[in-house]
């Protein structure tokens, strides 16, 4: 099983505060318990700020989370 | 690892719901005569007849001669009368025809036995059907020594029919006379031999002779069967006993030709089945119309079966129930997760779902206690770190910061000199002063006023979540500085109004005089100001710490009478009170049984409840249960009425923290006259819903706050062009928690907020915090599973 790695902002038409660039999806790696997965999140391509889309964290994040507590 | 097998199986044995019922046990062929009737019970007659086919080793014999002792230890006996097991067997094979039970494969083994009396016949029938070669010699005709002690049998299809199962089992029959040269013979030919003690009396030894528990009298040669004798020498047939002799000499050939122990494993005694009877009404039983029970008849005369069982702790336990097991499942769940080596510990969520209440120890006769086992599984998990980081962390932060510095208290009684010792001193407890500031005041300044010797005063948590969590060490690390601060008070006499803090303090402190507020209450005259009622009668409810502090109980009973109200016992109350989903941090590691917990208790509540504990007073309050606590009675709220104190909900968790340290200050500037600072924090408005939110997912306006607080102090935030509402993350912990908001002016409106354990490079400012196992180390990279 692998998990749809690209995660786009679930509404909104979103742009970063500081550098009022819009959002790109980025691929970069998420970390939890020794594991790391590839992902595609929306992120400032000037600062690097992310978004954990709400979806994502109360989804397929929450899921893999208590997954991986349980290995 | 907590426990090894050995330590697994005495775990085990003390939880008899796999121990067979009474009458199967008393079964000489362990017939399960509860599945037997449940399919009679169901008129599933072929499989009834499997049941009886697969134990019994002469079917139509055994149902038409024995005894059956299954009936004499039936719990229908004194409600109704037994079940009519042995004529449902009857009724059973009368309807169906034998099942085909597939040979085994020949053994090499050939045994003898002599006389076909009833347990020589048991004895052919179990060897021939599990493959060995079997000769049987009889005195004249066959059946004829059965036919004279069994006259019932007499031209019985039941007889013919399972003789010629015997001869179809390839049982060779063979006419000889039952004497000593013939065992000779036999001894010299045969792998071993049996001999019947009634069909061969006159060279069988008398039973006294051989070994009770394997029936082997010398060599390869066992003897069973023996028939008993009257006062006047007559012969008394016992079928059970006597079939049950030739099965167990049966076994004992069997370990002879196989050349192993004949004593190893055998025998076991399982413990005793527990079978509650409270709520089984009297049903007499059944008498068939004609001879033998129609189909209609026998399902329900077997339907009259209970169904022996023991449940009597899941009965009465919501967590036990949500699991679909019962404790020995449970312990064994328990140990395979400690012993897993590679893949998932599946018991988790088991062991972090208990309540450690107590209430099953306190209800199964052999006292099996979950608490001790998920106690310990816990302890482990936290010691091998396994415990998953989500389960107990909320609740630890919380204590914590119940015992930091904006919450934590230590005050000597401001009435004595300084560097005087106090001889008592007050410890509340930090749900109580969570959620009950001012009236935690009131009692104590009511201990202050009416005890002499001084009462110092310690707002701080007792520690008992970490014990809850599995963290012993940091119990104890606790402990010792409760344990210091005792101390340095010269050892007072410790007043806790918590049950939960009694019990942890009675561990930290053994030497210290512990007494409950309740019970101090008592000895004292009365506050002024409490409720005087006339004859309210209030369903008492029992903290699940305080089931066994007799003072606890009968305390909290007077002083409720005291109030002029009546105190009603619920069906489970004092030592038998279930939780209400607070303890062993069940309201953390699995919300949803928490609040089932709640919501049972509440339901077994008729009247108004009288809690006096603050969290089973909030929790069944948060269920809609109206719910007073003891201090509602003794020292009322001026601006609530009783209905109203009754049905106000328990403040949130952000409230609790908020209380706490709002207590602290007022101790402060009102004892001690320090003016102390509010910490600053963002005005923010949080829509009701949105509240529940976070409370549901762990979320505290403290933690909002200072999301917002950074993302504005910096500027790192993202905006949505169509609303302009912004959305900002911070990991303080952790935990990475994002809000969105809006502003307003100086006012932030939230719309909403939601959190995560993985760690986002570039969000929460974070991807870099360090800290617990699992943040630190080898990350090798995988796809989400």
């Amino acid at each position: 099983m692998s998990m749809a790695p690209d995660y786009p902002p679930d509404s909104g038409q979103w742009v970063c505060g500081v550098c009022r660039r819009p959002l790109e999806q980025i691929k970069m790696q998420i970390f939890y318990l020794n594991s790391a997965f590839d992902v595609s999140l929306p992120s400032c391509p000037q600062c690097g700020l992310t978004m954990t889309p709400k979806s994502l964290a109360e989804g397929k994040m929450l899921e893999v989370e208590a997954l991986l507590e349980d290995k | 690892m907590t426990f090894d097998q050995a330590r697994l199986h005495e775990i085990e044995a003390r939880c008899t719901q796999e121990s067979p019922p009474g009458c199967q046990g008393v079964c000489p062929f362990q017939l399960d005569v509860r599945a037997f009737l449940a399919a009679m019970t169901e008129g599933r007659l072929v499989p009834a007849r499997r049941i009886l086919d697969r134990a019994l080793p002469l079917p139509g014999i055994m149902a038409a001669v024995c005894d059956h002792p299954c009936e004499g230890v039936c719990p229908r006996k004194g409600l109704g009368g037994s079940v009519a097991v042995n004529k449902l067997e009857q009724a059973c094979l009368a309807a169906t025809s034998p099942t085909r039970i597939p040979p085994q494969p020949r053994k090499k083994f050939s045994l003898a036995v002599m006389g076909a009396g009833l347990a020589g016949l048991v004895a052919a029938a179990d060897l021939a059907r599990k493959g060995y070669s079997i000769t049987l010699f009889h005195n004249g005709e066959p059946a004829s020594l059965l036919c004279s002690r069994f006259p019932v049998l007499a031209d019985s299809g039941a007889l013919r029919a399972d003789m010629e199962a015997l001869v179809a089992l390839e049982v060779a029959f063979a006419e000889a006379r039952l004497d000593a040269p013939l065992i000779s013979r036999c001894v010299q030919t045969f792998d071993a031999l049996l001999l019947d003690a009634d069909a061969a009396s006159e060279p069988a030894p008398p039973p006294d002779d051989v070994d009770a528990a394997t029936l082997l009298w010398h060599d390869t040669v066992c003897c069973a069967g023996w028939p008993s004798l009257n006062a006047a020498g007559r012969v008394i047939p016992e079928a059970s006993r006597q079939a049950g002799e030739g099965r167990r000499a049966a076994q004992t050939l069997e370990r002879i030709v196989g050349k192993v122990s004949l004593t190893a494993e055998r025998d076991k005694k399982p413990g005793v089945l527990h079978v509650p009877l409270e709520g089984v009404s009297p049903v007499p039983r059944l008498e068939a119309e004609a001879e033998g029970y129609t189909p209609d008849e026998a399902a329900r005369e077997a339907g009259r079966c209970i169904q022996c069982q023991c449940l009597i702790c899941v009965k009465e336990c919501v967590f036990l129930q949500k699991h679909k097991g019962y404790p020995r499942t449970y312990a064994r769940q328990a140990y395979n997760n400690a012993s897993i080596v590679q893949g998932f510990h599946t018991a988790n969520t088991l062991i972090n779902g208990c309540a450690l209440c107590g209430q099953c120890e306190r209800l199964c006769p052999e006292r099996f206690s979950m608490a001790d086992l998920c106690r310990s599984a816990r302890e482990d998990m936290v010691e091998r770190n396994y415990m998953p980081p989500s389960a107990h962390e909320f609740a630890l932060e919380d204590m914590e910061s119940a015992c930091g510095p904006e919450c934590a208290l230590v005050l000597n009684d401001i009435g004595l000199d300084k560097g005087g010792k106090p001889s008592w001193l007050f410890f509340p407890g930090c749900q109580l002063t969570a959620s009950r500031g001012e009236q935690t005041l009131e009692l104590y300044e009511h201990l202050r006023s009416n005890l002499s010797g001084g009462v110092a005063l310690t707002l701080s948590c007792c520690g008992i979540p970490a014990q809850w969590a599995g963290r012993r060490a940091d119990f104890d690390r606790h402990a010792a500085e409760l344990l210091r601060q005792w101390e340095n008070f010269g050892r007072p006499t410790l007043i806790a109004a918590c049950a939960s803090c009694l019990k942890a303090l009675r561990s930290a402190l053994p030497e210290a005089g512990l007494v409950s507020a309740w019970e101090i209450l008592t000895t004292l005259s009365l506050p002024p100001g409490r409720r005087h009622y006339d004859a309210f009668a209030l369903s008492i409810h029992d903290p699940c710490a305080a089931r066994f502090d007799a003072a606890w109980l009968k305390s909290v009973r007077a002083l409720v009478r005291a109030c002029g109200a009546t105190p009603e016992e619920p069906r489970l109350t004092g030592e038998t009170t279930p939780c209400c989903g607070y303890g062993g941090l069940v309201f953390c590691a699995a919300p949803d049984v928490a609040a089932e917990m709640s919501a049972a208790r509440a339901a077994d509540l008729p009247h108004t409840a009288l809690a006096s504990c603050i969290m089973c007073r909030d929790r069944l309050a948060n269920q809609d249960k109206a719910c007073l606590h003891l201090l509602d009675l003794l020292f009322p709220r001026p601006s609530m009425s009783d209905t109203q104190a009754a049905a106000a909900r328990g403040p949130s968790f952000s409230t609790r923290r908020a209380g706490r340290a709002a207590l602290r200050r007022r101790v402060l500037r009102e004892y001690l006259g320090r003016q102390t600072l509010e910490r600053p924090a963002e005005r923010l408005t949080v829509p009701p819903q949105t509240l529940t939110r976070l409370e549901e997912r762990h979320i505290l306006l403290e933690d909002v706050e200072s999301v917002v607080a950074q993302a504005e102090r910096g500027g790192r935030y993202f905006e949505n062009l169509q609303n302009g509402r912004r959305l900002a993350s911070s990991r303080p912990r952790h935990v990475t928690f994002w809000v969105e908001y809006s502003r307003d002016g100086e006012t932030v409106m939230v719309h909403d907020a939601w959190m995560h354990r993985m760690i986002v490079p570039g969000a929460g400012d974070a991807g870099t915090t360090p800290g617990g196992r699992h943040e630190t180390g080898q990350t090798p990279r995988e796809n989400m599973p």
